[in-house]
């Protein structure tokens, strides 16, 4: 795997440009196997902040379901081509109110989501104009738990411009900001981005920068921000380091992420880095809160996140059509957990 | 905006249900302008709690005056906000009025769909929504599909009888209680007594059953096909299919019919006194794809 990176075309996605250390980089969480790690999880569960489901499929969501993870926010992001007008806008944010949320559901995991116009789509700006139009019918809608991921990709006047709208949109919902930071002059742009959303009035702590690495996380923890970190493979974050960031800078407004997509992307990078943290010896509780509980904190502020709805689990049971839908094909044997979600 | 008198009555209505602070809310955004009330539409449940409707006697026969077959029984208060809400909107302007609710409709999630489609028989231009009734016929969502055909009046006044029967035909389908489908009676036509003739022979060849309740859309078109049908029924194992072959062969107008319920005297006495009716056999849950023993 490591040998083949080299050679590799750059991930496409969240993380396109591998730089630096990198390169070098192991991405370990990729070769750990469930049978490596299972135990040091067990009866833990998580909440995965930054996830594309819509691009993922149904095998990982048992997988997920089974390693732990309760509930998720997928972000709406780009769909790795950009969209040609209005309806298609509509129908991606409405599935993902709609068919995503249900589908999740039928694998035992409670689905939020965020809404807002992606960096990369704001350079189109008369359709760019158009969606700001719909934006507000979806950020009221229940379960919608914040605007994101919005902020800068070529870091563009259009870009500011939409990210700029879009955070006076959050801040008339009373909804949280999921920002995502760019990939080319990142240290730049997550400053630039903290400082906008500075200049519009926001509480630091409504606000959680995205994407960081060892190079932003200082200066985002100082300033009040919450502090996401994607662990993602062939990219500057592996879990090895995000271990060494959570025994430097503690658990506090730090939460972790798979951001798993249409990339090359790992959906259990979340209970796998838990697992690696948790062998070096660091505590339930920081593994708890940099996994689970800071992401309630800081996307609960919508109001949209009741942690009843997951603590539990979720009751599946895809024999049941639920809203007389169902994701079974003709003949397929559902898939029933009676007992808890916690793995025994 | 839909009728004066029902957007009042649906006031009076909610100002009992809901706290002072919440009727503030709502009641301002009735008067907002339309970008401002749809947005209100979406964002209900982050200022209306979500609680059941209750209505007095004096309301429902006053809503059932106002719009027949209509009612806002077992809603939330969430949808009956929603629902007024759209009540308030301006529809002077049809082509304006129209883009909204077509907006709301595009942009819609369930709940929003369930308001959307409980407020049709209230709406302003009723013809321009049939397109969108029938895309909740062909719905997965069951809550959606609901809202449509359970105690609702618009499909009966404004569907085609291709639609109808289409609606009739899936309610049975998917195993959804047709009893609680507004004009069932009145828009009983032979089409689709025979559609469900067809469907009934394909579920007793698969060794599924139908609900008994369905034979009540073939009284009055009770032709050879049909009462062979009924003879299938007389000979069934399940005594609610002999009660269905019974209650409709009554009430047919087809001395066949009523030739052939002659043949069962305790089945025609117990239809004559009234002992059974069609009300016993209104069952809500159906279970027609377990396969019969
Ligand atoms: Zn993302």
């Amino acid at each position: 795997m490591q040998q083949n990176h080299k050679n590799q075309e750059p991930n496409p996605s969240h993380f396109e440009e591998s730089q630096g250390t990198s390169d070098q980089e192991v991405p370990t969480h990729r070769d750990l196997t469930w049978d490596e790690y299972r135990d040091t999880i067990q009866g833990m569960r998580f909440f995965d902040p930054h996830i594309h489901m819509t691009s993922r499929t149904t095998d990982d969501y048992q997988t997920m379901f089974d390693a732990g993870i309760v509930a998720l926010i997928e972000p709406a992001f780009w769909l790795g081509q950009p969209r040609t007008g209005l309806s298609s806008f509509k129908d991606y944010y409405s599935s993902l109110v709609n068919w995503e949320r249900f589908r999740s559901s039928q694998f035992g995991i409670r689905h939020y989501c965020t809404i807002g116009l992606n960096s990369r789509e704001a350079n189109n700006e008369p359709l760019a104009e158009q969606v700001m139009e719909i934006l507000p019918l979806f950020l009221y809608k229940e379960g919608v738990v914040g605007v994101g991921e919005i902020g800068f990709d070529d870091q563009t006047a259009a870009e500011e411009k939409y990210y700029r709208a879009q955070l006076e949109l959050a801040k008339q919902a009373k909804l949280p900001v999921q920002v995502h930071t760019p990939h080319r002059d990142k240290k730049h742009g997550t400053e630039r981005s903290m400082a906008i959303a500075l200049e519009h009035g926001f509480d630091p702590a409504w606000v959680i920068i995205d994407h960081n690495n060892e190079e932003t996380v200082k200066s985002v923890l100082d300033q009040g921000f919450y502090a996401g970190f994607t662990i993602y493979p062939f990219t500057k974050m592996g879990n090895e380091r995000m271990v060494k960031v959570v025994e430097q800078y503690g658990p506090e407004r730090i939460m972790i992420n798979s951001a798993a997509d249409w990339g090359i992307s790992d959906p259990l990078a979340l209970p796998k880095t838990a697992a690696l943290m948790k062998m070096r010896g660091i505590s339930d509780e920081t593994i708890r809160k940099v996994t689970y509980q800071n992401a309630i904190d800081a996307f609960g502020q919508s109001g949209q996140i009741h942690e009843t709805d997951f603590a539990n689990g979720l009751e599946i049971d895809q024999s049941q059509k639920m809203n007389g839908n169902t994701i079974l094909r003709g003949g397929q044997q559902p898939r029933i957990a009676k007992e808890s979600l916690f793995i025994n | 905006m839909a009728s004066n008198h029902i957007n009042s009555i649906l006031s009076s209505i909610l100002q009992e249900l809901l706290t002072q602070t919440e009727w503030m809310w709502l009641e301002e955004k009735g008067g907002a302008e339309p970008l401002q009330l749809m947005t209100a539409f979406v964002a209900t449940p982050r200022f209306v709690g979500r609680r059941s409707v209750t209505i007095s006697q004096e309301n429902t026969i006053a809503l059932n005056d106002e719009v027949p077959g209509f009612t806002v029984t077992d809603w939330s208060t969430v949808r009956l906000s929603r629902v007024w809400l759209l009540t308030c909107l301006d529809s002077s302007d049809q082509e304006t009025y129209v883009r909204h609710i077509e907006t709301l409709f595009d942009t819609a999630e369930m709940n929003e769909l369930v308001a959307l489609y409980s407020a049709l028989p209230l709406l302003d231009y009723p013809q321009k929504w049939l397109f969108r009734a029938t895309e909740a016929v062909r719905s997965n969502v069951g809550d959606v599909f609901d809202a449509l055909v359970m105690h609702n009046p618009y499909p009966a006044h404004y569907f085609t009888e291709a639609a109808w029967n289409q609606l009739v035909l899936k309610t049975i389908f998917n195993d959804k209680p047709i009893h609680k489908i507004v004009g069932l009676e009145e828009r009983a036509n032979p089409t689709l007594a025979h559609m469900l003739s067809d469907f009934a022979h394909e579920r007793w060849a698969a060794g599924r059953s139908v609900a008994p309740e369905v034979w009540r859309l073939s009284s009055g078109f009770m032709d050879n096909a049909l009462l062979e049908d009924m003879k299938h029924l007389l000979a069934s194992e399940d005594p609610n299919d002999h009660k269905a072959a019974a209650l409709a062969c009554f009430h047919a107008t087809s001395s066949a019919a009523h030739t052939l319920l002659a043949q069962h005297p305790v089945l025609e006495k117990a239809v004559q006194h009234r002992t059974i009716s069609w009300a016993d056999l209104e069952f809500n849950d159906l279970n027609t794809y377990a396969t019969k023993p």
